[in-house]
């Protein structure tokens, strides 16, 4: 049970888990189940007349369909947010939150090396992430028939989860990075919530600016929801710049982490 | 002379804002207990968060079991136990759980030493860390220190914390350890707590080693405080002429004096009367220590 860094960090969370869980399926499934509500000849009528530069900012222009909401309300906006928290919550602990709190030193003073500790934890991040994202994808399929949310593939729905793990991947490394470098939680969470802010102002409103509209490319929302994985599948080239994020952040943050001292 | 457990060069440590270290040239030799002495802020934390590769110096070598802390850290630690200083350890768990896991990093800890060693220090390790006392938790760190049998034991303040009794079955540990050929290196602020354990006593201070010195050699040179009850009075010239007795005073039937070397001489002029009972104390090496080497007490407490 306790055999590593691994297990012990998510053995150490495993209420904190189960309660992201629920939250994420909770709150996804709300957003979800309101969908026969949106679907109603007046609310059509209404986001019609909407000025499509609103629509555009929110990620509602495809809104009337149930993929086009799922994807806009759902996964491009609450459980973005949830996740993001949750990843830059946990990401800052990995290594700040347990140097900060003096419990850093007990266990790095045993056999394994820094970055072993580190990546072992960082792993057990990205199985928690896959975690939450499953219980909220079980709620999802379990609400398709009831909801009337036709016209979803099973393998577009998983698409949108593979994405969705990596958004928080991409969070989590960015807090881990910050947190392993300094040490400190406050750049660890400071960079995450940076990282969030400038990504929602590139995804919606600075492409509103002429001549910026390129920023979105540079936002880690369009990389999780830009190409709508929930109606055309997995984005290769979207889960290729997380991914190569991803490694750069933790290997960064890591070999930071292995040079400088260890405070008390 | 058998190699050394730990041996440092030079040795420099600079936070930017203070000097944790400021060249340390430190011997511990193995098989010994090496006590570490110094006042608040003299480098004794530092020194043994280098040695255990937490911390980097910024100059000078640092050789501990023959390896090198920076290149060989691992293969070091698997070889060490350390005690932090602040032994601080997430709440939320029991004491076994937190047992069991470091064990496991560690690889081979034999199953029952966790709870013979719990035992021994009257430790309940199925309570949540939390709701102990900080000697209780205290105690789970020496067991995690002590339970993989180690080579080299370095402890920072090891006893702080604990009750006298516990401060007792401490010292005893560190001498078995000493005994099966196995080093203990600890830091102290009290000299009388150093004493009862180390076989060697370094000073350190702001940063540098001041003097090291042999426990057996410091007591053979420092004065005991004897207190003998006759059964009748005695007459004070019968002790005028013993050699090595100082500050001799006789009220009736009791005689308090201080001896300063060998007790024989004084022992047959005792029994010369009918004795009741005598007390003759551990010398208290804090003040021969500080006295022959003109440190100052204030410095270490
Ligand atoms: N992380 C740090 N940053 C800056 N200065 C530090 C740091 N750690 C220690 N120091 C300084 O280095 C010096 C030595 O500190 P150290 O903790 O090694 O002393 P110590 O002998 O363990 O003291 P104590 O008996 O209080 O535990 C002190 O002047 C201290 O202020
Ligand atoms: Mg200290």
């Amino acid at each position: 049970m306790l055999a590593d860094s691994f297990t012990k960090w998510l053995w150490d969370r495993r209420r904190s888990i189960a309660t992201w869980t629920v939250a994420v399926a909770a709150v996804g499934g709300f957003y979800a189940a309101f969908w026969p509500t949106i679907d109603s000849p007046d609310m059509r009528d209404a986001i019609e007349n909407y000025p499509s530069g609103l629509l555009e900012a929110l990620n509602y222009t495809d809104i009337a369909t149930p993929s086009g909401y799922l994807s806009a309300t759902v996964y491009g906006l609450v459980v973005a947010a949830l996740v993001i928290v949750y990843s830059v919550s946990a990401g800052a602990r990995l290594v700040a939150g347990d140097e900060e709190a003096g419990t850093l030193d007990l266990v790095l003073a045993h056999p394994l090396s820094r970055s072993r500790l580190a990546l072992q934890r960082y792993a057990a991040l990205v199985v928690s992430l896959v975690t939450i994202s499953s219980g909220l994808l079980v709620v999802i399929v379990a609400l398709v028939k009831p909801f009337d949310l036709t016209g979803i593939s099973f393998g577009d729905l998983l698409a949108m989860h593979v994405h969705l793990v990596l958004f928080g991947m991409v969070f989590g490394a960015m807090a881990y990075a910050a947190g392993a470098a300094t040490g400190r939680r406050a750049p660890a969470v400071g960079g995450g919530a940076l990282l969030a802010v400038f990504g929602f102002a590139a995804n919606g409103i600075l492409p509103q600016v002429d001549g910026l509209e390129w920023i979105d490319r540079l936002s880690p929302f369009a990389w999780l929801n830009g190409g709508a994985p929930l109606q055309n599948g997995l984005q290769i080239v979207d889960l290729s710049i997380m991914v190569v994020l991803v490694v750069v952040l933790v290997a960064t943050g890591t070999v930071a982490f292995e040079r400088r001292d260890v405070s008390v | 002379m058998p190699e050394a457990a730990i041996r440092t060069e030079a040795l420099v440590k600079d936070y930017g804002t203070a000097r944790g270290l400021d060249g340390l040239d430190l011997e511990v030799l193995t098989g010994e207990v090496f006590g570490f002495l110094g006042p608040n802020g003299a480098g004794k934390t530092t020194a043994i968060r280098l040695f255990v590769d937490l911390i980097r110096p910024t100059s000078g070598e640092a050789t501990v079991l023959g390896l090198d802390p920076r290149s060989d850290g691992v293969e070091l630690r698997r070889r060490l136990g350390y005690l932090p200083g602040d032994f601080v350890v997430d709440g939320r768990q029991s004491g076994r759980e937190l047992l069991t896991y470091l064990a496991n990093l560690r690889g081979r800890v034999a199953a029952t030493r966790i709870d013979d060693l719990a035992e021994r220090l009257g430790l309940d390790t199925t309570r949540e860390v939390k709701t102990l006392s900080r000697g209780n938790r205290q105690k789970i760190g020496v067991i995690q220190a002590f339970m993989h049998e180690p080579e080299l034991l370095v402890l920072d303040e090891p006893t702080s914390g604990l009750d006298p009794f516990l401060q007792a079955e401490f010292v005893a540990m560190a001498r078995e350890v000493a005994a099966e050929g196995r080093t203990v290196f600890m830091s102290s602020h009290v000299m009388s707590e150093v004493q009862r354990c180390a076989d060697r006593v370094g000073v350190i201070r702001a940063g540098r080693l001041v003097t090291v010195e042999s426990i057996h050699e410091l007591g053979q040179r420092s004065a005991r405080h004897v207190e003998v009850l006759f059964a009748a009075p005695v007459p004070a010239e019968d002790f005028a002429g013993v050699s090595g007795l100082r500050d001799v005073a006789v009220a009736g039937s009791r005689l308090t004096c201080r001896l300063d070397g060998p007790a024989d001489e004084l022992l047959k002029a005792i029994a010369a009367h009918p004795v009741i009972t005598i007390t003759a104390e551990e010398p208290d090496l804090t003040d021969v220590f500080f006295e022959s080497f003109d440190i100052g007490r204030d410095d270490a407490g």
